[in-house]
Order: C-alpha cells, then sequence, then structure tokens
C-alpha cells in the first residue's frame, strides 16, 4: 500500500520549517494551515481477502463524491492556482465499465447486482435507488460507460465500514487507522479509482482546509518494516506560468523512512482542470413557486462571464435525480427565441431517465444528465448579473401524510471549455482528474476552468417541495376509492334508467301501434 | 324571431328554437359559411405563425412538434416511433411528410383545418339530405362546428382530432346521406337501402378511424344495427301483424340471427375489418414491434398518472403509488400483493357496457348520430384518462343532433348545460392550476372532488341525450 499526502499552501500563507519535521520513522507536521489530498493505492486483493464478493471483475470503477459544502467551496479552490480545480455536484457519482468481454457473458465482468451491493455496503443503505447496474446506472450513447449517481450528503457510512471492515484487518494498526478514518467526515472530497490492468484501488481524499481551522497537526508515519508500501510527502505551493495551461508547483517533497530530509522541488505541468478568480461566481436557485414544473436559474457574476480566451465557451452540467427531468424536445429545440428567453445556446448531451409521463416510483435509474452550453451577454452589454434559466419538470411522487415531499436537487457544475494546444500532455499531471462525467463528453485536448459556487451557507443542494396526494384526512385511499366507485356506479344506473325508459316507451308504442294495426 | 348567431363560446350555443323557418336574407348560405369557416381557421394559422416567430411560448400544440419529429425520422428512413410520446398510426407521419420540406412546417395545420371543414361540410349535406333541412338551417346547425373557435383553434395548433372529425362525419354521411328523406322531417328507418358502394366505402371508413384512433370502433355496433334496419323491421312488423308471437318463439334462436346476418352487416363488418387488419398490417410490416405497442398496447397497459379531468385520476394515482411501495417494501412476500383486489381494473366494464352495448341497442334505430353522441360522451366520460381534446371527439355529432335537443327546444336548460359544462371544466382548471402552477397540493379534496362533479355534470347531459335521442323515434311512430 503506498500513501501520498499533498499539503497545498497558498503562496501567502507563511511557512516555518519547524511545522514539517522529518524524523527517521516519521514526519512531524505541526499547525500547517493549508489543503491536503491523501492519496492510497491499495492492491486489489489486499482489499478482496476481507470481503468476500464474488462476480467482481470491473474493467474500470470509478467513484466521485464531493460533500456540496457551501463554506468548503468558498474556502477551496476559488481564487487560487490549484490542481485540485475540478468539480462535481455534491453527492455520490459512480462510473462504471463493466468489462467482461461480451455483453451478457456470464462469470466474467460484474454481476450486474454486485455494485449495489457494494456501494450500500461501503457507503450505507442512503445510496438509494441502487438495485443492479443493468436497471440503475445510466449508460450514454457514445460510451460504453455506465453512471450512477445518489444525493449522498455525508461520508458517515463509508467511515463506519472503514472503521469495522478495514481497520481490523491490520490489528497492530487499528486503533491509528480508526483515528484516520474519522478525518473523512470532513473530507470535501473522495475518488475511488479501480482499474482491471493495474489491480489496483486508489483512493484520495481532499480537505480544502484543516477541519477546526488550527491547522493540520499530525505524525505521517514510514510503512511498518517489511512490508512493501511507501509513504510519499510534499508540501507544495502552486503559481501560474507564462503558458495559461500550466500550473507550477514548488516546494519540499520527501519519503518518509527513506529520505534523510526533505528535498527543494520545482516542476510544472499542463493541467485539464483550473480555477477562476474568486469573484468569478454562479449561485443556484429555484424560484417560487415551483409548482410542477420547476425553473432552475443559474445568475453568474460578472467575472464569471469573462472567457479566459477566445475558444472558450460556458457549459453547465446537470445532474438531475429521477424525480426532476428535463424535456428533451423542449430543451433540445433549434428555436433562437426559446434558447435566448432562457440565455441558452445548445443542448450538448443527455443521458438517462428522459421519459416524460412516468412517475418516479416506475422509474428504475437513477436519474438524468444535462450538458449545456449557456449564453453570454453580448460585448457591449455588460450586465450586473447574468440568469441562465432552464425550464424542468418534476414527477408524481408516492402519497404522503403532508400532502407534500420535499426533494434535494445538487447544484449543477457550471465551467468554461477551451480549446487546448495539440501539444499539451495533460496525463503528465500528478494530480489529473477524468471520468468526472462532464470532461469525457469533451475533445481530449480541452481545458476547464470552473466557475466557483457560491453560497451563503449549507450545502449545494436546492430543496423543492413537491405536492402530492396527502394521504391522512377525511379523504384518504378509501374516500377516493368509495367515492369513484359510486360516482361511476351512480352515473350508470342513472344513463341506464334512462335507457331504460326510452326502452320502455318504444316498446309501449310500438305494442300500442301493432295493437291498433292489428284491430 | 329566432337571432342565429355564431357561437362564440368553446361550445356551441343552443338555437331557441328549430321550427322557425328561415329568414330570407340569411348569412348561413354556402358561399358565406365556408369562405367565412375557412378564413377563420386561415386568420388563426397566419396568427400563429407570427406568434410563433415573435414568442418563445409558442401557440403551436406539443403534438405538431411530436407529428413533424416524426415525419423527420420517416423521411430520413427511419421509424415514427424513434420520437418519444409518438402514440399514432405512421399515417400520421406518412401524411405529414411534406413539412420536413423547407417553409413547409405548416402543411399539416392545414391538412387539419381543411379536414374539419370538410368535416363540417359533410355535416350540412348530412342534415340536408338526410334529415331534411333547409340548405341555410343546416348551415346554422353546421356551424357550431364550421365556426367555432375552438375547433378552429384546435385544429391551426396542429391537433389531429379535425381528421378524426372528418373521418366520423363521413361515416355518418355514408351511412345515413344516401337514405335521403324526401317527406321531410327525418325517418326513424334511415340507413334503409344504402346502396353497396356506400356500405363499403362506410367500412373502409370505419376501418380507417379505428385503425388511427382506436375509440371508433364503438360506432361499429350503431352502424350494424341501423345498416339492417329496414328487412328486420320489416319481417319484424309482419310478423306483429300477423300476431304469432308464439311461433316467432319457437323459430328459434339460429333463424333470428339468420336474420340479423343481412348482406349489408356483412359487408360493412368484413371491409372494416379488413380494412382495420390491412392497414395494421402494413404499419406492421414497416414497423413491427413499436408499432403494436405505441398504438395499440400503450393504451391497454398505460397508467397516466397525471391529473386529467377523468373520475379516475385520483384513484388511478394512488392505487399506483400503493402497489409500487408495497412490491418494493415486501419483495420477498409475493402472492398476497398480487391477489389484491383493483377496481382500476374493471373500469372499462361500465364505458364499455354503456358505449358498446347498451347505448345502441336501445337507441341506434332512433337516430344513428344520435346514438353515435352518446357514445362517444358515455365512453370520454367514463374514460380513465380523459384530457380537453377529447370533447372535440362529441362535439363533432353536435350539429347533427341539436335540431332534436332538447337544449334547444328549451333554452333555459341548454345554456344551464352549457353552463354547467363549462363551470364543473373551470372549476377543475382551477385545481390544475393552483398544483401545476403554484405547486399546491390540490390533489383532495380539490381536483378529486372538482373531478367527481364534472362527471356528475357529463352524466347528466348523457342522460338528457338519451332522452332526446330516444323520445325521436317515438315521435316519429
Amino acid at each position: 500500500m503506498n500513501r501520498r499526502t499533498t499539503y497545498l499552501q497558498d503562496p501567502s500563507t507563511p511557512f516555518d520549517p519547524a511545522q514539517a519535521r522529518l524524523l527517521p520513522q516519521r514526519l512531524e507536521i505541526r499547525t500547517l494551515h493549508s489543503a491536503k489530498q491523501e492519496r492510497l493505492t491499495v492492491p486489489v486483493e489486499l482489499l478482496l481477502s476481507g470481503t468476500d464478493d464474488g462476480g467482481w471483475d470491473a474493467e474500470r470503477f470509478t467513484v466521485r463524491w464531493a460533500s456540496g459544502d457551501a463554506a468548503a467551496a468558498a474556502a477551496g479552490a476559488g481564487g487560487a492556482v490549484t490542481p485540485f480545480a475540478s468539480r462535481v455536484s455534491g453527492g455520490l457519482h459512480v462510473f462504471l465499465r463493466p468489462g467482461g468481454g461480451q455483453e451478457g457473458v456470464v462469470g466474467e465482468g460484474v454481476r450486474s447486482d454486485a455494485v449495489c451491493r457494494v456501494l450500500k455496503t461501503v457507503f450505507g443503505s442512503e445510496v438509494t435507488k441502487c438495485v443492479d447496474y443493468e436497471k440503475s446506472f445510466t449508460r450514454s450513447d457514445t460510451s460504453s460507460e455506465y453512471q450512477f449517481y445518489s444525493p449522498l450528503a455525508s461520508l458517515e457510512g463509508l467511515v463506519d465500514f472503514v472503521r469495522e471492515k478495514v481497520c481490523a484487518l491490520d490489528t497492530a494498526r487499528e486503533e491509528p487507522c480508526r483515528r484516520h478514518a474519522r478525518e473523512l467526515l470532513a473530507a470535501d472530497s473522495l475518488d475511488l479509482a479501480y482499474d482491471s490492468e493495474s489491480r489496483n484501488l486508489v483512493v484520495s481524499a481532499f480537505w480544502a482546509d484543516a477541519p477546526g481551522g488550527e491547522g493540520w497537526t499530525e505524525d505521517l508515519h514510514a510503512p511498518a518494516a517489511g512490508s512493501k508500501g511507501k509513504m510519499e510527502v510534499g508540501l507544495l505551493g502552486a503559481e501560474r506560468t507564462a503558458d495559461p495551461e500550466e500550473i507550477k508547483m514548488g516546494g519540499l517533497l520527501g519519503v518518509v523512512g527513506e529520505d534523510e530530509k526533505l528535498k527543494p522541488t520545482l516542476f510544472s505541468f499542463a493541467s485539464r482542470h483550473h480555477a477562476l478568480p474568486r469573484d468569478a461566481t454562479f449561485s443556484v436557485e429555484f424560484p417560487l413557486p415551483t409548482g410542477l414544473h420547476p425553473t432552475m436559474a443559474i445568475s453568474l457574476s460578472p467575472a464569471a462571464l469573462q472567457p479566459p480566451d477566445a475558444t472558450c465557451a460556458l457549459h453547465t452540467y446537470l445532474t438531475l435525480p429521477s424525480y426532476l427531468f428535463g424535456d428533451k424536445y423542449q430543451l433540445g429545440t433549434e428555436d433562437p427565441l426559446f434558447l435566448d428567453s432562457h440565455h441558452l445556446v445548445k443542448l450538448l448531451s443527455v443521458t438517462g431517465e428522459t421519459d416524460l409521463e412516468a412517475p418516479d416510483w416506475s422509474v428504475s435509474q437513477w436519474g438524468s444528465n444535462w450538458l449545456l452550453e449557456l449564453a453570454t451577454p453580448p460585448e457591449e452589454q455588460s450586465p450586473e448579473e447574468w440568469n441562465v434559466t432552464i425550464p424542468l419538470h418534476l414527477r408524481y411522487l408516492a402519497p404522503s401524510e403532508s400532502g407534500y415531499r420535499s426533494v434535494e436537487v445538487p447544484w449543477p457544475v457550471v465551467f468554461w471549455a477551451c480549446a487546448a494546444s495539440e501539444e499539451a500532455k495533460m496525463h503528465f499531471n500528478p494530480f489529473d482528474r477524468v471520468d468526472l462525467g462532464w470532461e469525457g463528453l469533451f475533445a481530449p485536448q480541452t481545458t476547464f476552468y470552473q466557475v466557483n459556487p457560491a453560497a451563503e451557507q449549507g450545502r449545494l443542494v436546492e430543496e423543492i417541495s413537491v405536492p402530492v396526494l396527502k394521504e391522512t384526512g377525511f379523504f384518504n385511499s378509501r374516500t377516493i376509492e368509495l367515492g369513484t366507485v359510486l360516482a361511476i356506479v351512480l352515473g350508470s344506473l342513472w344513463v341506464l334508467w334512462k335507457l331504460g325508459a326510452v326502452m320502455r316507451t318504444s316498446g309501449t308504442r310500438r305494442s300500442v301501434e301493432s295493437q291498433k294495426k292489428s284491430q | 324571431m329566432s337571432n342565429p348567431i355564431p357561437p362564440s363560446s368553446s361550445k356551441p350555443s343552443p338555437r331557441k328554437t328549430t321550427s322557425t323557418p328561415p329568414q330570407k336574407h340569411t348569412l348561413f348560405t354556402p358561399p358565406i359559411i365556408y369562405p367565412l369557416a375557412l378564413l377563420l381557421r386561415l386568420t388563426l394559422l397566419l396568427y400563429g405563425t407570427y406568434h410563433d416567430a415573435h414568442s418563445a411560448l409558442k401557440y403551436t400544440d406539443i403534438d405538431y412538434q411530436v407529428f413533424t419529429d416524426a415525419a423527420r425520422f420517416t423521411a430520413a428512413g427511419g421509424s415514427p416511433y424513434d420520437r418519444a410520446t409518438y402514440r399514432y398510426t405512421p399515417l400520421l407521419a406518412w401524411l405529414l411528410r411534406p413539412t420536413v420540406w423547407p417553409g413547409w412546417f405548416a402543411f399539416g395545420k392545414v391538412v387539419f383545418a381543411v379536414a374539419d371543414v370538410a368535416a363540417g361540410w359533410l355535416l350540412a349535406r348530412t342534415l340536408v339530405a338526410h334529415r331534411g333541412l333547409r340548405e341555410a338551417t343546416a348551415l346554422r346547425y353546421a356551424s357550431v362546428w364550421l365556426l367555432n373557435p375552438m375547433v378552429a383553434n384546435i385544429s391551426t395548433r396542429g391537433s389531429s382530432e379535425g381528421l378524426l372529425g372528418f373521418l366520423t362525419a363521413l361515416l355518418v354521411h355514408l351511412v345515413l346521406g344516401g337514405a335521403s328523406s324526401s317527406h321531410g322531417r327525418g325517418t326513424g328507418r334511415m340507413g334503409m337501402g344504402v346502396g353497396v358502394g356506400r356500405v363499403v366505402a362506410a367500412g373502409i371508413v370505419l376501418g380507417v378511424g379505428v385503425h388511427v384512433k382506436i375509440y371508433p370502433f364503438v360506432y361499429g355496433v350503431s352502424v350494424l344495427l341501423v345498416l339492417g334496419q329496414h328487412q328486420t323491421q320489416h319481417q319484424n312488423q309482419q310478423n306483429q301483424n300477423q300476431n304469432q308471437k308464439q311461433q316467432q318463439h319457437q323459430k328459434g334462436l339460429g333463424l333470428r340471427l339468420r336474420k340479423e346476418l343481412t348482406p349489408a352487416r356483412l359487408t360493412f363488418t368484413t371491409t372494416a375489418l379488413l380494412t382495420f387488419l390491412a392497414l395494421n398490417a402494413l404499419m406492421y410490416h414497416h414497423y413491427a414491434w413499436p408499432f403494436l405497442h405505441h398504438t395499440f398496447l400503450h393504451h391497454l397497459t398505460r397508467v397516466d398518472h397525471r391529473h386529467n379531468f377523468s373520475v379516475y385520476a385520483s384513484l388511478l394515482y394512488d392505487s399506483a403509488a400503493t402497489a409500487a411501495s408495497t412490491s418494493t417494501s415486501t419483495t420477498s412476500t409475493t402472492g398476497a400483493i398480487a391477489m389484491r383486489f383493483s377496481i382500476e381494473r374493471w373500469a372499462f366494464l361500465p364505458q364499455l357496457l354503456l358505449s358498446v352495448l347498451v347505448i345502441p341497442l336501445a337507441l341506434a334505430r332512433k337516430s344513428l348520430p344520435g346514438t353515435m353522441l352518446a357514445q362517444t360522451f358515455a365512453f370520454v366520460a367514463f374514460n380513465k384518462v380523459c384530457t380537453s381534446q377529447y370533447f372535440l371527439w362529441y362535439l363533432i355529432f353536435l350539429p347533427l343532433y341539436l335540431p332534436d335537443s332538447s337544449f334547444v327546444r328549451r333554452p333555459r336548460l341548454g345554456v344551464g348545460a352549457l353552463g354547467a359544462w363549462v363551470v364543473a371544466q373551470a372549476l377543475w382548471l382551477q385545481q390544475g392550476y393552483n398544483l401545476e402552477f403554484l405547486g399546491r397540493s390540490t390533489f383532495v379534496p380539490g381536483l378529486f372532488v372538482a373531478s367527481l362533479g364534472f362527471f356528475a355534470v357529463n352524466v347528466w347531459i348523457l342522460g338528457v341525450i338519451v332522452q332526446d335521442v330516444g323520445a325521436l323515434g317515438a315521435e316519429l311512430r
């Protein structure tokens, strides 16, 4: 097991060498104010020995979780030069390439229900709407990748799983492991990535700041003697270079247990993801009343509307749980009047559940993803605020006691996508991040500039109150059933009675007639 | 004394009286009414085009986008069912193929509008030929359809109901139009002596109608009853004249049945069935399973929970949601739930009992259009799904029914019925608006009670129609 810990300090934050002391077997970090990324690389055999789960041989399996915490978003990437700028909507995103050669071949690849079982075991039972990947995951037309999302707000399930199942594997280190796992509760994002080629599971967690505001104070230990692991540490700062695509990083690097002291370093690389200045922000709301057709309104600050360069276009990528959906014909229109009135340019991609009529309970997929290109104000015009609106629709939900149900919709990500130079080799970036759902919809040579979500507080999630059938009170199921049946029966009887009257009169008339005739 | 004003509301305003002879200088002449009807539609069409070019909120109906998208798919060699929510016969997509050409987008609307004017023309012809009305009087009644803004609006927004109106008006015209009653006011024996050509044509029209929208199959029963009327009535009378009821009883069922199987009925049934099957075979050949699924099976399995005028809407929502939650929470304990008695499965029973069986049997021999109106009214009122488009299905018969209607004879009743129909709808729509746009939970009691109220109004109106149509035949004898 290899571990790589990176502390990323803002260049303006003071640094005293005493804050990071390398001893023979450990590195002492003291009140270090910085962002942190932890990355563990674990051979998958090591994990499978504990959790005996058959039918698990995915070609590629990636999990992206983001807390969607407003404060973290504000304290995080915004403003600074950072290789950790990329974002996904708050919640749990899963990407799966089942592998196993041809579809439907049994024995290789992933058993279709195994993924959901694993997700529920690892992340807890809050992972809803996951039955098996054939039914619950969505799949784009262009790739063989399956995608899943669940609006998971916290990593408590994962922390419990790690503390009880994973830490127990190494009894010698159980206590520090459990303590370490708790830190995950404060993480802003977590990535899991597995691919069958390396047979490694890579776990990365990111904290925009140390929890508690006192900075990081911790000891990083060298791996136990005899184990094959490695403990790498970096204390870095990031800077812009003359090339806007590049990020330059400098600072100290070291391997705990091998190096005698931290070595100064300076390197630069082309980065796929970049942050925009702090004042380039967007915020999201659903103006009231939302009714059954909520409109997502994205407000962009003037700075967010400045394209990083001439090749760039502004986009948003929506992650909509099944209860909320877009009409792909409405949004996919080329009618300039419609598009202009919403400040949209074009619907570029839709995957997932887009049925226009189905109620939520009959939808098996988790939901849908939408990539839209957004319009920016004409150059001569520079409004204080620019609103993009996306008309959406709600599905019918199950009845409730109050007559309403509250649903959560994560904020989308908003970014500029720009053409990168042909020679930019972005995978050389040690912090490169792909498989985010949206970045794969662009050409490989594309750079992204994230607009910063700006929320006052709380989470980057909007709540919508959905009117549903009220199941309590006088008008409950029983009354509805009886009332309907009664109406139908009475209505039918009324019409039958009228018809009977018609038959009777024409019958008597006929007999009168025939009597007359026969007389 | 009657002052014929073209209807201005969404529903025809009832005439004060029918027996008044038309005034000499009447507006209701073909050179005025038809151009007026066309002008109304042309104006709306042009307005719609202008409006759509200048507003993000479109005049054009969403269904028309579906049709034209489907036409584009077929033009590109694909299937119309590649367009989600295309639930119609491929004929429609083929018919609208020209909308794919640049500048021809409105072609379908023109077709629909022309079809509904043609339907109005057929209504007027039927009223003259069969009902023996004067041209001007016939046109006055036909104007209930021809100059009805609701009809013109629906067609020019691009809804295909006008085509269906044309088919049903043509069916009535073919069955009735030939049996002209030169002896003035209508006959209870319409349909006798309908030529073979007309019977075949009527069969084809019904076959196409059922293929296009299923529900016209209910008309098959009443047309069949009307078609054989001449012979059976004649024989019945003979029997009754001889007063040999005992003997007739002994003749047995077989003979009676054979008597019912007249050549006209057989011809009609055969052509209708053959047309229906041939069209389906053709469409199945082209689009296979998606065709069957979307045009027919969808309607059997459909669970439309979105609120609509139907009296069943709340029940369907509740029971579907409950069924879904019990099946997910107790997947292991199967059996008990599957046996759950569900009323909604039996909703077709009262609907079909009335519209296919009892109404035609009781009324068809008295008036074919009156019966078809009652059948359609019952079919729509007792349907599991009901939207305002469905109202056009029975609106087409109004001009043929109004001359004999007590809604016209007794204006207060007529205005009352129209008022109740409109108010009941308005109440429902208000609840619907509160739900749909203000997000208030108005399912109960709001929408539920409003739909019960609308159902009650519909059933009451249906009762009056039944009474009127029933009285017709009796009067004539």
